[in-house]
């Protein structure tokens, strides 16, 4: 019995020990990113600790055409936009779904499942086109207007709004509330997991989309900080201090979010099982 | 939805001309809800339905109007040698990756299936992983593998060795499925613990008491019962296979020799660089090829591997 405890616990502390080397990168990023720039390669545990990187990239950047307060404001914008505007629209679509009973609704079901049936790099070059033709080459809305709804979204609030009982919204409508009423204030707080789920991989998927915005947006103004950073490491990949500094920011959001939310992150998976 | 029935039955014969009007207000509220979206798909999953077929078999420039080509985007990308080096490279990146990570992802789930202390934190370490930025540890990896970075730097100093990790052509493909694999083992784990989990204790109880070897435990309850995760991940894989853009683009710009050139730089490049864009008819033709592919790598394995498996 005693050798078995053993066992366990050496298979425990093996398995944190492979969970901190998992964590590496992160660890050499977060440290390479407050040390001063000769000391990245060359040490660990550096001399010591400085913001001088993020200050510089905070301060330096717009200088040489790579604003990055200025990526950071509009993939803050764009992030958010698409997000809010994902939950509020598909829990609209997704009640219609879910609870109205005609034929668009049973239509839409079907068409969304046939949708999430094709791979998303088939629509890269012929929503390039749309996107073209209709003048938003260049602009803040060519990330944001294609991303409005999401089928996923409305697939995943249809799914979570059936289990809700039809009786507690005949019980509303009783009462006199509208259909606004009851979508906001009875099925989405209902369903809260289902939004930050749905919220969370939204907000993640356009805040870390790369070949979208590089597609889209050659100015550097208007660069979400995912494409502005590939560039600036492209050009400016000697200033690894500041380029690094600048990855931390990329990476610190999704990280936060990941971290608030994993409860839902972790729902999420295995709601994607079903 | 028996009672749900029953009830409907009622309403008709008690209130047949209210719910009647009730009814269609209903729906035609039910129209305007999905109406926006409707329109929002019409636009940009409609159309670019139609623009993809009709680009297949045009030729355009995105400046003068696109030209009816007929099926020579076709059979200039089957007579396209680069093509079939991308396909080769696909292939070559699956070879290494789907087996890698499914094992790796295997031995993850059954691993947090058996721990008791420390489950949250590793699980939390490996979906940090998960959860990485693409630009942002691209950029990481590339710092962290370069020929003096941290990890030659340690080599170096342990064995007098070095590993140049992204210029050889092999190398340079196993290194990108290195970093994937660290990406995506977590996500994998997870869907395994979570197949594990659907598995009755009963069985395996059952299946010691006959006296089965863990091994025989492991092949004869555990994998079979496993099959739907292990479907599901391997669809994951091909798909992920066949898609992988910043990886190649940002690391490795699709060298050495262009070995770790993929199909969405391929297409990328043909779509929308400058000097290397034959325009969009070829690339849309590449995607459509790439995805057929694609599809057919899944209904191959599908076809290998998929079992009925009935839990209840």
């Amino acid at each position: 019995m005693k050798a078995r405890n053993v066992r366990l616990w050496v298979f425990e502390l093996v398995m944190v020990a492979l969970g901190l080397i998992w964590l590496y990168p992160y660890f050499w990023l977060v440290f390479s990113s407050f040390k001063p720039q000769s000391e990245i390669y060359t040490r660990f545990w550096p001399t010591g600790f400085t913001w001088e990187n993020f200050s510089w990239i905070f301060e330096t950047t717009h200088r040489m055409e790579r604003d990055f307060v200025r990526a950071l404001f509009n993939s803050v914008l764009v992030s958010v936009s698409v997000t809010a505007s994902i939950i509020v629209t598909s829990a609209i679509v997704g009640y219609a779904v879910a609870k109205i009973r005609f034929w668009g609704g049973r239509f839409l079901k079907q068409f969304t499942i046939f949708q999430l049936l094709f791979p998303g790099f088939m629509f890269t070059i012929p929503t390039y086109v749309v996107v073209r033709s209709l003048g938003l080459l260049d602009s803040l809305w060519a990330l944001i207007v294609p991303s409005l709804f999401g089928a996923w979204g409305v697939f995943m609030f249809s799914q979570s709004f059936r289990g809700i009982p039809s009786d507690y919204l005949e019980a509303a409508r009783m009462e006199g509330a509208s259909e606004t009423t009851i979508i906001f204030r009875i099925m989405l707080p209902l369903s809260r997991s289902t939004a930050s789920i749905v919220g969370l991989f939204t907000f993640i998927g356009i805040w870390d989309n790369f070949l979208w915005p590089l597609i889209v947006i050659k100015d550097y103004e208007k660069m979400p900080l995912s494409v502005l950073l590939a560039s600036f490491s492209h050009e400016y990949g000697t200033y690894l201090g500041p380029l690094l500094a600048g990855a931390v920011i990329q990476t610190l959001p999704m990280v936060l979010l990941f971290l608030l939310f994993r409860k839902y992150f972790l729902q999420g998976i295995s709601m994607s099982l079903k | 939805m028996a009672n749900r029935r029953k009830r409907n039955v009622i309403d008709r014969i008690d209130f047949r001309r209210e719910i009647k009007t009730v009814g269609a207000r209903t729906r035609a509220r039910g129209w305007l809800m999905i109406s926006p979206y409707l329109a929002h798909q019409v636009i940009f999953f409609g159309v670019p339905l139609g623009w993809l077929v009709y680009l297949t078999f045009a030729k355009w420039n995105y400046l003068t109007p696109p030209r009816f080509y007929g099926l020579r985007n076709f059979t200039n990308l089957f007579s396209d040698r680069m093509f079939w080096l991308v396909l080769a490279n696909t292939f070559n990146f699956m070879a290494y990756f789907v087996p890698l990570s499914l094992l790796l992802g295997i031995l993850f789930g059954l691993a947090l299936q058996k721990m008791k202390h420390f489950k949250t934190f590793v699980a939390l370490s490996f979906l940090l992983a998960n959860i990485s930025s693409g630009v942002a540890y691209s950029i990481v990896f590339s710092r962290i593998l370069s020929e003096n970075g941290p990890i030659n730097r340690g080599l170096y100093a342990m064995f007098g060795f070095t590993i140049p990790w992204f210029s050889r052509p092999q190398l340079a493909i196993f290194s990108i499925v290195m970093m994937v694999t660290w990406k995506f083992i977590g996500y994998y784990g997870l869907i395994f613990l979570a197949g594990l989990g659907a598995i009755p204790r009963s069985l395996y109880e059952a299946a010691e008491l006959d006296g089965a070897t863990r091994w025989k435990r492991f092949t004869r309850i555990t994998l079979p019962l496993l099959n739907p995760s292990i479907v599901m991940v391997l669809v994951m894989q091909i798909t992920l296979s066949f898609g992988i853009f910043t990886e190649p683009y940002l690391i490795t710009g699709g060298g050495p020799m262009k070995r770790t050139y993929m199909f969405m730089m391929f297409i990328y490049d043909n779509a929308f660089r400058k000097f290397t864009s034959t325009g969009p008819g070829y690339a849309a033709t590449i995607s459509v090829i790439a995805a057929a592919i694609s599809f057919g790598c899944i209904f191959l394995s599908r076809r290998l591997v998929e079992r009925e498996v009935d839990l209840s």
